[in-house]
This record gives C-alpha cells, sequence and structure tokens, in this order.
C-alpha cells in the first residue's frame, strides 16, 4: 500500500514539475506585455512579423502555441499531398520502417555472428580489435561512405542505421555466449546433446537476457541515428521533418518532433523491454 | 560380488594422471567399479578429486593413462555415465519438468512431447517433486533443486551414476534425507554409482567401497576400505551397527593422520594397482 | 584513336565560330528537320570532336570518306538521336523516359523547377515529373551522382566545378541546361550592424554563404576584396545551408550572410536582420542557380532532355513575368514546396519589400528567371575558382563554358517559345564596377591585387 502511495505521490510530483515549467515557459514568452517598441505604418507592417514590426524578434513559441500546433498536426496525421507535403504520421511510419529493416538485419548478422564469437576464444581475438575500431565511430561518420558507395540515399540511411545497431548486439551475443555457465554446458555434453541443441536449448536461453539488453541499446542507438541520417539525406522520415520545419524556422513543429521522436523511443524501448522480461530468468 | 572383476566389470581407471608444469596432482592411479557397485572416493580437498570425476564423465581428459567403460576407451561425455553435479546445475530458465525433460528427450530424440514428458514427470514423482513440477529452480528450495538434479541423472537410466560431493551445499538435515533417498534409489535400481565426498559417515551410509586418497600432490589412492555392514542401512541406526565404530574411526584416523603422513612418493614395492584392502569392520 | 572512344571530348572551336560539344548543333539557324546545314554541321562537329588534329582529320577523311568515318562513329556518339530530338520543334517527339525525379532545394531560386509541376509544363510536354525537396547542396549533388535525380537544381558553378573534377572524387560530367535565376540574393546583416555599412568596416565579421561553389561565396569574396579586405584573411566565411543563415545569425554565430532568398526577407520577417544589399547591384544579371543534367542525360534520351528543357525554359519565362509573380508566391509557400509564410515569398517575387531599416522598397527586378546560360557567365565563374585556388590549373576557359553552359540547347528551346535568343553567349559583363570581357580572361583576372593563385 505504501508503495502504491509512493507512485500516486511521484506522479503528482511529475504533473506538478511539468505545470511550473510549461507556467513559466508561457510566463516568459508571453508574459512580457503588449508590443512596447516602434509603432510601424500599416503597409511595412504587414511585411513583417508581429514581432518585428513591434521592434522586436520573433519570439520562442509558447506552450500554448505548439499545443495549437499539435492538435492541428494529429488532426489529421497521415495526408499526403504531393511528394514534399505528408503527414507526421506518415513520417513517423518511413523512419520506423527504415529504423526496423537495418536493425533487424543487424540483428540477423549480429547474433549469429556474437554466437560463434563467444564460443570461440580464437575468433574471439581475432576480431576484436576490428570491432574495437569500428564500434566507437559515430554512425554519421559512415554516411558519405555509404552514399557514395551504395548511391541511394534510402538504402544508405538503411546501412546507417545497420552498421550504429550491429555493434552492442554483436558484443552482448558474443559476451552472452562467452559467460554462459560452464555446468550447464557440461550438462548439455553428459547428455550427448548435440551442437545445435545445445546452442538453441542452453546457450541461447542463457544468453537471452544479455542479447536483450544489447537489443535494446541497439533500437536506442538507431533510433537516434535515423534522426541525424534524415536530417542530412531528407527526403521522407521524421528527422527530415524536423529539418524541414528548421528550414521554415517554425520552432512550435520542432519541439512537437522532438516530443514524438521522445514518445516513439520510448515505445519501442518498452516493447524490447516486454521481449527481455519474457526471456529473463532468475537464480 | 565387489570386487570380482571380469564381466561384472564396468569402469576401469588405468594408470590416469593430471599435471600442470612443475606439479602433479596424481599420477599412476588406478581403481574399478563394478556392476551394482557403490564405490565412494574420500580425501581432502587438492587431491585432484574432482579432476577424477570429470575424467570418468568424459568432461576432462586425463594426461596420461585412460578410462574403459564396459571394456571400451570412452573418448568424452556419455548418456551412460550421468552426473549430478555439486552444484545442482539446473538451467534456470525451465521448470523442474522442463529440466528433466530436457534429459529424457536427449535420451530419447525419438519419443514424441507427451511421452517425454510422462516420463519426465514420472522421474520426479520418484523423487517426490510431483507438486513442484512446473516452478522454476529459483522458486525451489536447494533440496528440491538437487533432487530435480537427482531426477534428472536417473531419467537417463545410466549404466553410471557420477555423484561429485552432491550435498554439500546442503542443511544437515536435508543431507541426510537425501542421502537416505539416494540409497534406496540406488538400491532398488541396481544403479552402479561413483561417488566423491569428504563427509565420512555418508560414505559409510552409501557405500560398497571407499577408495581413501593421500593428501595431494602426487595423491594416490593408499587404501581401499570395504564396507561390510548390512544393507539396508539407516542413518537413524547405522551407528548402531557391529562394525560401524572400527569403520568409522579407520577412516577418520586416516583423514586425519594418515592422508597426511602418506602423502608424497609411495614406498619401495608400492603396487599402484593394487592397493591395500581393509575391511575394518571384521577386525 | 583512342580518343575516338571518348564520350565528352573538349572541343576545339567549330567552324561556326563559337565552340560547342559534339552532341550539338552550332549553327544557330538551323532547319528544324534535321538535315541541311544543321545535320552537316553535326556531321563535321562529330569529326571534329573524334580527330581534333585537322591533318589527321583530312588525312583520314580523304582515305576513307566522311561517310565510312562517320557511320563508324555512329556507335560511339548516337549522333542520329541528338540530331533528330534537337530537330523537333512542337510538337515533341515521345520522350525516352517519361517518369523523372528532380531534385530542389527550397529557395525562391527554384521557382522555375518548381512552378513546371503546378503549371502542368512537364506534363505538357509528355513528362511525369516528381519534384523533391532536398536538405542541402552536397545531397543534391551526390544524389545526382547517384542517378536518384534524373536532373537537379544546382547552384550554377556546381557542375562547372563537378564536371572539372574539383570538389567531388572524380571528373562527372554535368551541364547547365538552363540557368533558373538571375540576380535574387542579397547581402543581410545582423541588426547591430546597422551603422557599419561600408565593407570596409566589416574586418573581422563571420560571413556565411550556401556553398563553395556558389556564385554567392565568388560574389562576396569580390565584393569585400574590391573594398580593400583579403576575404580569407580579414573575415570568415562559411558554408551554411540556408535555412541556418537566419537561426545563426539570430544566436550571433554570424554577422551576416551573402544567402538564398527567401532567407534574406525572413530575417527581416523575424526581426534579425536587414537587406545591406541586393546582389544586383553587384552584378545586374547574375546567374544564381541552374537546371543541371548529366551530360548522359544528353545523349541516352535526348528526347526526354529535349522535352525538360522545354517545360523548363516554359517555366522560367512564366515565372519572370511580373504580372504572374504574386500568383507564383501563392503557389510556392505552402508546404510541398518551399514552406514558408506567404508574406515572406511574395515581397521577394514582387519586390516591394521590408528592408529591415524600417523602410519599404520597391524593385521589381529583385530576382528575375531568364533561362539562357551566357557562356561568359561560366568564364568568370571559372576566373573566380582559379582566383581563389579552388581550382589549381589552368584550363581552356571557353572550352569548359561550351562543355558546361549549354547555351545552344537553352537558346533553341526559348527560340520554339518565341524568346529572344542572343546572337553569342559571350557578352561583356559589368561587375562591381568593372567590365568583364570574357575573351579577357586572363587580363580581367591578372588586374585583381587580392588573390590567391
Amino acid at each position: 500500500m505504501a508503495a502504491k502511495g509512493e507512485a500516486w505521490r511521484a506522479a503528482l510530483l511529475s504533473a506538478l514539475l511539468l505545470a511550473v515549467l510549461l507556467g513559466a515557459w508561457e510566463w516568459a514568452v508571453k508574459g512580457g506585455g503588449g508590443p512596447g517598441g516602434p509603432t510601424v505604418d500599416a503597409e511595412l507592417a504587414a511585411l513583417l512579423s508581429p514581432a518585428a514590426a513591434a521592434g522586436g524578434q520573433t519570439a520562442m513559441p509558447a506552450p500554448s502555441d505548439i499545443g495549437a500546433r499539435l492538435v492541428e498536426l494529429l488532426r489529421d496525421p497521415f495526408h499526403q499531398r504531393g511528394t514534399n507535403d505528408q503527414g507526421i504520421g506518415i513520417q513517423i511510419a518511413w523512419s520506423l520502417w527504415r529504423v526496423m529493416a537495418g536493425f533487424l538485419l543487424a540483428a540477423a548478422i549480429a547474433i549469429p555472428l556474437g554466437f560463434v564469437i563467444g564460443m570461440s576464444p580464437l575468433l574471439n581475438a581475432a576480431l576484436n580489435p576490428f570491432i574495437q575500431v569500428l564500434r566507437p565511430v559515430s554512425p554519421l561518420a559512415w554516411m558519405p561512405l555509404a552514399l557514395y558507395t551504395i548511391k541511394d540515399s534510402n538504402i544508405s540511411s538503411i546501412f546507417v542505421i545497420f552498421i550504429c545497431s550491429i555493434w552492442p548486439m554483436l558484443l552482448n551475443t558474443a559476451f552472452g555466449v562467452a559467460s554462459v555457465r560452464k555446468e550447464w554446458l557440461n550438462v548439455a555434453r553428459t547428455l550427448e546433446a548435440g551442437r545445435w541443441r545445445t546452442a538453441m536449448r542452453v546457450i541461447l536461453p542463457a544468453a537471452a537476457p544479455t542479447i536483450l539488453t544489447g537489443m535494446r541499446i541497439s533500437i536506442g542507438i538507431a533510433w537516434l541515428v535515423i534522426v541525424a541520417a534524415e536530417m542530412l539525406v531528407g527526403g521522407t522520415g521524421i528527422g527530415y521533418w524536423v529539418w524541414n520545419q528548421w528550414n521554415n524556422l517554425s520552432i512550435a513543429d520542432i519541439v512537437i518532433a522532438i516530443l514524438m521522436i521522445g514518445l516513439v523511443g520510448l515505445l519501442l524501448d518498452r516493447a524490447l523491454g516486454l521481449v527481455a522480461r519474457a526471456v529473463a530468468w532468475q537464480e | 560380488m565387489p570386487g570380482m572383476g571380469g564381466a561384472a566389470r564396468i569402469v576401469s581407471i588405468e594408470g590416469i594422471a593430471r599435471r600442470f608444469p612443475g606439479l602433479t596432482v596424481f599420477q599412476d592411479l588406478w581403481f574399478h567399479v563394478d556392476r551394482g557397485e557403490f564405490v565412494c572416493l574420500v580425501g581432502h580437498s587438492g587431491c585432484g578429486k574432482t579432476t577424477i570425476l570429470n575424467i570418468l564423465a568424459g568432461l576432462d581428459v586425463p594426461d596420461e593413462g585412460g578410462v574403459l567403460v564396459d571394456g571400451r576407451e570412452i573418448s568424452g561425455p556419455s548418456l551412460d555415465r550421468a552426473v549430478i553435479f555439486q552444484g545442482h546445475a539446473l538451467m534456470p530458465w525451465l521448470s523442474a519438468l522442463e529440466n528433466v525433460a530436457f534429459a529424457v528427450s536427449c535420451r530419447n530424440p525419438g519419443w514424441d512431447k507427451a511421452r517425454v514428458r510422462d516420463a519426465a514427470r514420472a522421474a520426479l514423482a520418484r523423487v517426490g517433486l510431483t507438486q513442484a513440477a512446473e516452478r522454476k529452480p529459483a522458486q525451489l528450495s536447494g533440496g528440491m533443486k538437487q533432487r530435480v538434479g537427482i531426477a534428472r541423472a536417473l531419467a537417463v537410466e545410466p549404466k553410471l551414476l557420477l555423484m561429485d560431493e552432491p550435498f554439500s551445499a546442503l542443511d544437515a538435515l536435508t543431507r541426510g534425507t537425501l542421502q537416505e533417498e539416494v540409497s534406496r534409489l540406488v538400491t532398488e535400481a541396481g544403479q552402479t554409482a561413483f561417488m566423491i565426498t569428504h563427509d565420512v559417515d555418508e560414505a559409510i551410509l552409501l557405500a560398497d567401497r571407499i577408495l581413501l586418497m593421500t593428501n595431494g600432490p602426487e595423491a594416490r589412492v593408499a587404501e581401499v576400505v570395504q564396507n561390510t555392514l548390512p544393507r539396508p542401512r539407516a542413518r537413524a541406526n547405522l551407528h548402531h551397527m557391529p562394525g560401524y565404530h572400527p569403520l568409522r574411526d579407520h577412516i577418520m584416523d586416516f583423514l586425519i593422520t594418515r592422508s597426511r603422513t602418506l602423502a608424497g612418493k609411495p614406498p619401495e614395492g608400492w603396487d599402484s594397482r593394487r592397493p591395500p584392502v581393509v575391511v575394518p569392520a571384521e577386525a | 584513336m583512342a580518343r575516338m572512344f571518348r564520350r565528352d571530348p573538349v572541343l576545339d572551336v567549330c567552324a561556326c565560330g563559337v565552340g560547342h560539344p559534339a552532341a550539338f548543333a552550332c549553327a544557330p539557324e538551323a532547319p528544324p528537320d534535321g538535315t541541311g546545314e544543321m545535320g552537316r554541321v553535326v556531321n563535321e562537329a562529330a569529326l571534329r570532336a573524334a580527330f581534333p588534329n585537322a591533318a589527321t582529320r583530312r588525312g583520314l577523311l580523304s582515305l576513307f570518306g566522311a561517310g565510312t568515318l562517320l557511320s563508324a562513329l555512329e556507335g560511339v556518339l548516337p549522333l542520329g538521336n541528338v540530331r533528330e530530338a534537337l530537330a523537333q520543334g512542337t510538337p515533341a517527339a515521345a520522350p525516352e523516359k517519361r517518369d523523372l525525379k528532380i531534385g530542389f532545394i527550397p529557395i525562391t531560386c527554384a521557382t522555375p523547377i518548381i512552378m513546371a509541376d503546378p503549371m502542368g509544363f512537364y506534363r505538357r510536354h509528355g513528362l511525369n515529373v516528381e519534384v523533391i525537396r532536398t536538405a542541402g547542396w552536397a545531397v543534391i549533388r551526390d544524389r545526382a551522382i547517384a542517378r536518384e535525380y534524373d536532373a537537379a537544381h544546382m547552384l550554377a558553378p556546381m557542375p562547372v566545378a563537378m564536371s572539372l573534377g574539383v570538389g567531388v572524387a572524380n571528373p562527372i560530367p554535368f551541364a547547365v541546361a538552363a540557368i533558373e535565376n538571375i540576380n535574387g540574393q542579397a547581402i543581410t546583416l545582423a541588426n547591430k550592424h546597422r551603422d557599419k555599412r561600408n565593407p570596409r568596416d566589416w574586418r573581422g565579421f563571420r560571413f556565411a554563404v550556401p556553398f563553395d561553389f556558389s556564385i554567392h561565396n565568388y560574389l562576396l569574396r569580390a565584393y569585400v576584396a574590391e573594398a580593400g579586405l583579403d576575404p580569407d584573411r580579414d573575415i570568415q566565411i562559411r558554408s551554411v545551408p540556408p535555412p541556418e543563415m537566419v537561426a545563426n545569425l539570430r544566436a550571433d554565430n554570424i554577422d551576416g550572410f551573402l544567402g538564398p532568398d527567401p532567407f534574406n526577407q525572413r530575417a527581416v520577417f523575424d526581426g534579425v536582420g536587414f537587406i545591406h544589399i541586393l546582389t544586383r547591384e553587384l552584378w545586374d544579371g547574375h546567374p544564381c542557380c541552374a537546371f543541371a543534367v548529366p551530360r548522359s542525360m544528353i545523349t541516352d534520351t535526348p528526347n526526354t532532355y529535349a522535352a525538360l528543357l522545354r517545360a523548363i525554359v516554359e517555366a522560367t519565362a512564366h515565372s519572370n513575368d511580373p504580372a504572374n509573380r504574386v500568383a507564383v508566391a501563392q503557389a510556392i509557400h505552402g508546404p510541398n514546396y518551399l514552406n514558408q509564410p506567404l508574406t515572406v515569398v511574395q515581397q521577394v517575387l514582387t519586390g516591394t519589400f521590408a528592408d529591415g531599416l524600417g523602410g519599404v522598397q520597391r524593385v521589381p527586378q529583385r530576382i528575375g528567371f531568364d533561362p539562357y546560360p551566357w557562356h561568359s557567365m561560366a568564364v568568370w565563374i571559372l576566373t573566380q575558382m582559379r582566383r581563389w585556388n579552388q581550382l589549381q590549373r589552368d584550363v581552356d576557359w571557353a572550352a569548359v563554358a561550351e562543355q558546361t553552359f549549354l547555351a545552344l540547347d537553352a537558346g533553341r528551346a526559348m527560340r520554339d517559345l518565341g524568346l529572344t535568343v542572343p546572337e553569342s553567349p559571350m557578352r561583356n559583363e559589368t561587375i562591381l564596377g568593372r567590365t568583364f570581357d570574357p575573351r579577357q580572361p586572363e587580363a580581367y583576372m591578372a588586374s585583381f591585387a587580392i588573390r590567391r593563385n
């Protein structure tokens, strides 16, 4: 009961913090009162933003402006009015598609390869220098190389997702496999379980929580990277949308995009968290 | 029946050694286990007991010599030699039933799921764990876990049951119960068994023959003690049996004094293949 | 003989007086049926291209005869196709490839490329074009090289640089099929510099330009150099994507920029900066952006190229008409194209704009749209690439200009639309008060005190 009360109080405090933050923001933007600067003639005023006409600069949008814009965007999130004007829902779907393609491709290679590396100390030692050099490379550093060799921006961004999400999965799989308890392997050996059976019935479930941790790290990185990659290559996706609204200096849209990116990232992490819970075991 | 040799002989250890650079743990070690016999190996830690058991299981390879099972040299682990590990070595992601079923399905690859489960359930019933079949190891007590380990080992119907101090991690009360349980199960099935222990009463309760090892390095089987106490034996009345006290005193005496004084180079004319056999209970 | 198989030979000046690439006709008054004088000139040009050495050419001609030599060349240069495609007036022959992708950067310079879409000019010429907004100049270049885009909106110097192998790994033959806009850029300064209107006072300023290979970069450099400042030592110039120019100005990361519209106007609109000078006051009629195509498009799909060029020229003419400007602003400001407030785009296109200094200026010629790719423009660009050492070797100015600025093709398309076509693609330009004679580029370059070569 105490824990429940604690949770409620924490939620209340969160809401309060948010309210204070948004309130302060709103006040900071709008609280300055009416236009106090020089007034200009009507012809000039029509050519300027209201803030500029009042002698100032256009300000940061207030939470109420952002809220209004959010409602506007979410009213029709999947609209398609031409190549360059598509709803935020479609953009997120594009990003998710790219992330999933790159991530699943990386998983399909990293997990089996990690298995082999984890089981073979020789391969582990042989491949380790490569992994250690390539792993810390910023994913976006791959972008020009990918564009140059692949010559397709969509595949290039998928490649960048692939290359950045492969390392945590590879290393975690290798680590998880290498640290499977010797006694479980001995049990499998005394039971004459074959290689495949041992791999699938003993090593995989034993290493699964570690592998899932790697996958969670990977998907987090992939989601971080897709936004940057799409800002770079453009076309479609939430990252492109951010670039596009930046192009229009529409800060409200960018704040909304940040919110959306955060929410989708959270959902991706939670989804893998559920899988992780399903394969977790406890001694 | 014990010590008859010939067709009754299941396992022969022939001159095995374990060496490290500058250190010989044991060498020129010879002994055998006959069909239906229960042999205990008693010695202080550091004399290579666990190594010997692992070599018997096929999990380890001796630096010299070899192991014959049914007259054929072994080349690795086999379902014919089941091991009950010191730590229970249950797979924590599988329920008790699934742990046993894994062993059953390894022994009988052709069986369908239902048949495997039935056999596993029967094996658990023999160790009195019908109720706990669906629980994960983390939800079982130490004694229950080791019962699952016993059920798993017996479920593959091995020619030889190998036990590496299986009860050493349990509290005294549980240990006693399990010792009697193993005694019963082994007697009922006529199961051949080899066990490592440093618990003298455990050896007296279970063994037909007790191999006494000197301290390492260069450990050797200094004596073979025949246990002539009649079966069935029970913990409760073991110390009332005639001959119990001389037997216990002899072994205790060995462990306290002679394991140390006899250590090192064997005396002149020592025949490592035929260490002296003593029968203290008849003395 | 190996030279015979070169696809894009560097040409000597043709008999018609102006140099031109092999695949194109030289005679401006050629008959529209592809035969007669024009056909002869194409053949002769092809022979000249394949055998630049006059003695060799004459020797071979006397040995084999022109017919044999030309039929041997047909396999290398699809002369027939080019000849036919060029000879087509309206109605056009069917394009070989109808579904095209064209990349653009969301700035007012892209107006013709964009307007051809809603106005239906692409469709009228049998093309199904998707115009795709793109994130930056390097991206658009890479996608054009990768052939993700069939054609692209580029800065006029980019195809020149790419064809010369400057700023890219290997020379990639691209060409300016048409100029998009003339003028229409400005130097915008942060509001705090209202009293520093003389470039002599700009020592230590940090400026942004859209790209290294841009008229913006060259004009800014020339402008400050004219005022006695060394653009590499006395000021800083950075490549910054246009949208970020306003944000950087606002954040005080830069003191000003010479950038494309609508971002100059946007800086004024947001109260961040003021328009110091329009680039038309530096060089009236300067080229800015180009409609660029890979050279292979011209030989591989000549009818598509011809159709596309006509659509672009048509859209350029439409955009240039002052009567259409308000409607054009209306059409392109929305989220599918420029994604900017209407008033900002409208101020740029109509030339009635707030200058950020409290005044409203009326300069209808603020931006113009003229497709003709003057060779003199290309030569000036080359002099500046050389001046600032982007180009580290001497080239044949006129030959490169002909290769990269396809004045003949654009002229042909313009004539079909009833537009006036200049007699010669070379003219004297007045740039920053000096006369630039494209026939004397070395003398022009030598006249500069501040330069890097």
